[in-house]
């Protein structure tokens, strides 16, 4: 099997200083993969430095997504050829609709694949169907890009995006911090029904709950920029029990 | 000129250079002005100076001044205001937005007077600004004197730049740096095309404005 992304001997630095020093990782298609690790150990560089983030540089290592050179990339094209961030901090953006912005990166994303743009009754169509899934109301549509929404709201949104964009590879980076116990079912439910035999997904979590919701091939322990563990679902327990100083 | 008794004077001015205008407003009187700057398609360096007068001289006038300038290459515009209240019960809403790109250059001076007995006047006065480029130049100085002690002013004035992080959320959804500048500058000047009359017109703007917008 042809992996989806390899990431080889990964450096990053932001301002100089150095946070990632050597990251390997193979994600395969279909496979589920949490990161899990202390805090400043390089988890939100690695998903910034991926989708192109202009505060990263990258000072060492190869990025190859479906054996494309995903490092000489400009964000949105990494974005139309699969790469989908679920933002720790979604941005608001007050004065673009969300319909706005959604019909111009689902369309973009077509021009891109050499395809149609989308008609507004088919797009509208899509909006709805993929709103459902995330049980959204129709009021979102008509405000801002996530201006007044909620952490849960913003949360939900990011998935919708995921469902509207169907990309290969989706990064969720803490997509369960700041959600109650019924959106963070929502929301797993929904990124479980997006998975396909052809894409794939990076969790980023500090905590193995979300992971009860969202069962990962394989957990990663990120510490002082290098994955220095690897193992089945179980290593999320016992970190859980542990603590990352018991490795 | 002069805006007789309950009378209503409303005018776009659309890429009209150095717009020179002094009103009288008599009781119960509208005044609704639109002062908008775009680039033609030839980048020279030419300066705009508007200067807008307005005196209620009745009471219960109502005033609404509205600006929308988007400036590039090496020209200059430059609004000031003068607005009026001599007597009590009038009303008047200011709201200017300059997008500065290159090494364009602007200018707002904003002067408010309410006189000691136009009590119960309510007035507002923002000035927003967009500066797209580090060489770009954005110069505001609003200028309120109120004499009456009876009346609800407010007014504000900031100057700042695109929101780097959002243009990064676009960008990761696909949307190209450029249409996200777009999309970004024209949420920006909304609000002041919304106070556009004519809806048609309306449009023609957005449409205008996502042209020249690089």
């Amino acid at each position: 099997m042809k992996p989806l992304l390899e990431i080889k001997d990964l450096h990053a630095t932001i301002a100089g200083k150095e946070i990632l020093r050597g990251v390997n990782l193979v994600i395969n298609p279909g496979e589920v993969h949490a990161i899990m690790g202390p805090n400043g150990a390089g988890k939100s560089t690695l998903s910034a430095v991926l989708t192109g983030h202009p505060a990263y540089e990258v000072t060492r290592g190869e990025v190859y997504l479906r054996g494309k050179n995903l490092l000489e990339m400009q964000p949105e094209q990494r974005a139309r050829e699969g790469v989908f961030l679920s933002f720790q901090y979604p941005v608001e953006i007050p004065g673009v609709s969300m319909t706005n912005f959604m019909r111009t990166a689902v369309n973009e994303k077509r021009k891109y694949e050499e395809k149609e743009p989308l008609s507004a009754r088919d797009f509208l169509k899509l909006m709805k169907e993929k709103r459902a899934l995330l049980e959204i109301g129709d009021k979102l549509q008509n405000r801002s890009v996530n201006e007044g929404f909620s952490g849960g709201e913003k949360k939900k949104n990011e998935i919708f995006q995921m469902a509207m964009l169907e990309p290969c590879l989706s990064i969720l980076d803490e997509t369960d911090s700041g959600l109650d116990i019924d959106a963070l079912r929502i929301v797993a439910e929904g990124v479980n029904r997006l998975k396909t035999p052809e894409n794939a997904s990076i969790m980023i979590t500090h905590y193995q709950r979300l992971l009860d919701y969202i069962v990962p091939d394989l957990v990663h322990v990120l510490a002082d920029g290098q994955i220095v563990k690897t193992g089945d679902k179980t290593l999320a327990l016992e970190l859980e029990e542990k603590g990352y100083e018991g490795l | 000129m002069k805006v007789s008794k309950g009378e209503i004077f409303e005018r776009v001015f659309l890429n009209e250079p150095d717009i020179d205008l002094h009103i009288v407003q008599e009781a119960g009187s509208r005044v609704k002005i639109h002062v908008i700057n775009l680039p033609g398609d030839a980048r020279d360096s030419r300066t705009s100076r508007n200067s807008i007068t307005i005196e209620q001289l009745g009471e219960g006038c109502t005033t609404e001044l509205y600006g929308l300038a988007y400036v590039r290459g090496d020209e200059k515009v430059e609004t000031e205001t003068h607005v009026l209240h001599s007597v009590g019960g009038g009303e008047s809403k200011q709201l200017f937005k300059f997008v500065l790109a290159d090494r364009a250059q602007g200018g707002f001076y904003g002067e408010l007077r309410i006189a000691k007995d136009a009590q119960k006047t309510r007035t507002e006065q923002v000035n927003r600004n967009l500066l797209l480029s580090r060489e770009a130049q954005m110069r505001t100085r609003p200028q309120l004197e109120i004499y009456a002690d009876d009346v609800q002013a407010s007014h504000g004035a900031t100057t700042g730049q695109l929101d780097e992080s959002a243009l990064f959320y676009m960008q990761q959804r696909g949307i190209s740096r450029t249409d996200a500048y777009r999309m970004l500058v024209a949420a920006f000047l909304k609000d002041v095309l919304d106070t556009l009359s004519d809806t048609h017109q309306r449009e023609e703007l957005m449409d205008a404005i996502d042209r020249v917008v690089e």
